[in-house]
């Protein structure tokens, strides 16, 4: 148990915050924009995941398997868009969320009748580890974390460089001054839903390439992401990528002292403990939530 | 067939009480339990251990629903306190931690693999010559009857139209300077207590638990039974709930029928069914298949 030990627990978890990073970031902008927390966040990671497995068996390296893995669960968040959430906005949140839960199920039900329960991997080429100083790396670790941050840097680019970034910001803050401003809150909802079905593909393609990739993977993602996401202020997405970070190191590190059985409870520990310490989360500008 | 029957009606019932539960904290009060497995399981285990450490099987009925209802204090306490949305989250993460902890206090628990050999209801009770299961159904059937009654007695009360009135509009109810806390506390416990109960029942019922049987689509069965009879409607969760066995039951015979889907398979499209009953009710009839149909703009919870 000395240093060495604790520091390679702690990058560990930086990598695995990464990609609960993702998760929350997919959450947070759903949250902030559609206005309830989408259970099926989880669910569409692991279909992201499959889809990143099509795209390595169709050759296409972890490269390929990142833009198929995107596609797919941003095609499907989009759908579900269209036929299912659009409908229930005018309703309140608890509606949708229950929804959200339905549709989690039809995913993962959907994943496992079509390919069964067994563990995947994606083919990759086998690489070495390497040493930096006491932290032992593998190149796979630097490429989730790569690719996060390049998604991040997408994401806060469209946020805040574009119009229709603008305008989502806009909604998120108030959605009746933003209506009444003659934005169409239509084309801000197709693309934040494409956003955050996107973030979530990549999310389950790098747990992919890291791990294996399951039909049932999806759900222990979901904790860890929605308490990232209520750590770091719902609706905040500097807060969302800061809390995902948070809470891998804090399951890692905490591995040595509850052991590696109760690693997602921490997350739910974290979870609570926010909430009734500071329940508008770590990074609350006003009190925009009670 | 007459067994069958019977372990039809047995499985009814359990999650009726379950329905009934959730229907008091829900469709009454408004309070999202998303973690309700976690009481069906932490019944199941006390009453279980209870009785096979020597109790007698009443006290370890009423040991089961009193634990579970403690268990719901704490997390009623935070409902308090947080947004509807943050409670939904919070009270699936409880069920999952119920989970991990049955799964790992091996000591205890037997982790995965479970606790085999419960004494049945009538092995429990010491009784012969009646069928074990028929025994079962008969108290459960007085179960359900005296929670049926608990359940009229605090709608059609001064409580009950409190706690409606704190479903439809919180503020208004606080304007008028009552406090809704001890209401939502005393409810969440209650229906707690109910779906304890329902715990007991099935662990003396199937004689057997693992942390396998209570995973998170078992509140979401109970949650499509609710929604399906109608939210908020005594009768409507009756309803729903023999529906869902039906439904339950139906894919059973069906998987014989179709002799290619195996069982594994089978349970995939439950869990689709369940998921697609769930988009479809809040997309199409969130006020429950015998309720109207909604207008779409109906504020609820």
């Amino acid at each position: 148990m000395d240093t060495a030990y604790y520091l390679n627990l702690a990058f560990n978890g930086l990598v695995e915050g990464s990609i609960y990073a993702l998760g929350a970031l997919a959450i947070t902008l759903v949250f902030g924009i559609a206005r309830f927390p989408n259970a099926s966040t989880g669910d569409l990671m692991t279909v992201g995941a499959f889809g990143g497995l099509a795209g390595t068996l169709a050759g296409g390296g972890l490269l390929g398997a990142a833009i198929a893995g995107v596609g797919v669960s941003a095609a499907v968040a989009l759908a579900f868009h269209f036929l299912l959430f659009r409908n229930l906005a005018r309703r309140s949140a608890v509606a949708s969320m229950i929804a959200s839960i339905g549709l989690a199920f039809f995913l993962r039900s959907a994943l496992s009748f079509i390919f069964g329960h067994d563990q995947r991997v994606y083919d990759l080429p086998l690489t070495r580890a390497v040493l930096f100083g006491p932290i032992r790396v593998q190149p796979t670790d630097l490429q989730v974390m790569g690719a996060a941050a390049a998604a991040l840097a997408v994401v806060f680019a469209v946020l805040h460089l574009t119009p229709i970034g603008r305008r989502m910001r806009a909604v998120a803050d108030n959605p009746d001054l933003a209506r009444a401003s003659g934005i169409n809150a239509g084309r801000v909802m197709a693309v934040m839903w494409l956003m955050a079905g996107g973030l979530a593909g990549l999310g389950g393609v790098l747990l992919g390439a890291k791990t294996v990739v399951t039909s049932e993977m999806g759900w222990d993602l979901l904790l860890p992401a929605f308490a990232a996401t209520i750590l770091g202020t719902i609706g905040n997405p500097i807060g969302a990528v800061l809390g995902g970070l948070l809470i891998g190191l804090v399951q890692e590190l905490s591995t040595p002292f509850v052991g590696f059985t109760y690693k997602i409870g921490m997350g739910f520990a974290v979870l609570l403990l926010m909430l009734m310490i500071r329940p508008q989360g770590l990074f609350a500008r006003n009190a925009l939530v009670r | 067939m007459e067994s069958y029957l019977v372990a039809v009606a047995v499985v009814t019932a359990i999650y009726m009480l379950m329905t009934f539960g959730l229907n008091l904290q829900y469709g009454f009060t408004g309070l999202i339990n998303f973690g309700l497995v976690g009481f069906f399981a932490i019944g199941a285990y006390t009453s279980a251990l209870l009785v096979m450490a020597g109790w007698p099987l009443l006290p370890g009925f009423a040991a089961a629903a009193l634990l579970a209802a403690l268990a719901a204090w704490p997390v009623a306490l935070l409902s308090l306190r947080l947004r509807i949305e943050y409670f939904a989250i919070v009270m699936l993460g409880f069920s999952e931690t119920v989970r991990l902890v049955i799964t790992n206090e091996r000591a205890l628990t037997g982790g995965v693999q479970g606790i085999p050999g419960i004494p049945s209801v009538a092995q429990a009770l010491g009784v012969e010559g009646i069928d074990g299961n028929l025994l079962t159904l008969i108290l459960l059937v007085v179960a359900v009857i005296l929670v049926l009654a608990v359940n009229w007695r605090l709608v059609h009360s001064p409580f009950g139209r409190m706690i409606q009135a704190i479903r439809d509009d919180e503020e208004a109810v606080r304007s008028l300077g009552k406090h809704p806390g001890r209401f939502k506390v005393t409810v969440f416990m209650v229906g707690s207590a109910f779906t304890g109960l329902a715990g007991a029942f099935y662990a003396h019922y199937v004689t057997f638990v693992t942390p396998e049987q209570f995973v998170p689509l078992l509140t979401f069965y109970v949650w499509v039974a609710m929604i399906f009879g109608g939210a908020g409607r005594v009768g409507g969760a009756a309803i729903g709930t023999v529906v869902l066995i039906g439904f339950l039951e139906g894919s059973r015979f069906l998987r014989d029928a179709l002799p290619g889907v195996s069982e594994v398979e089978m349970a995939s499209l439950r869990l689709g069914v369940v998921g697609v009953a769930l988009m479809l009710l809040m997309r199409f009839r969130p006020d429950g298949i015998l309720g109207a149909p909604s207008a779409g703009t109906k504020k609820e919870g």
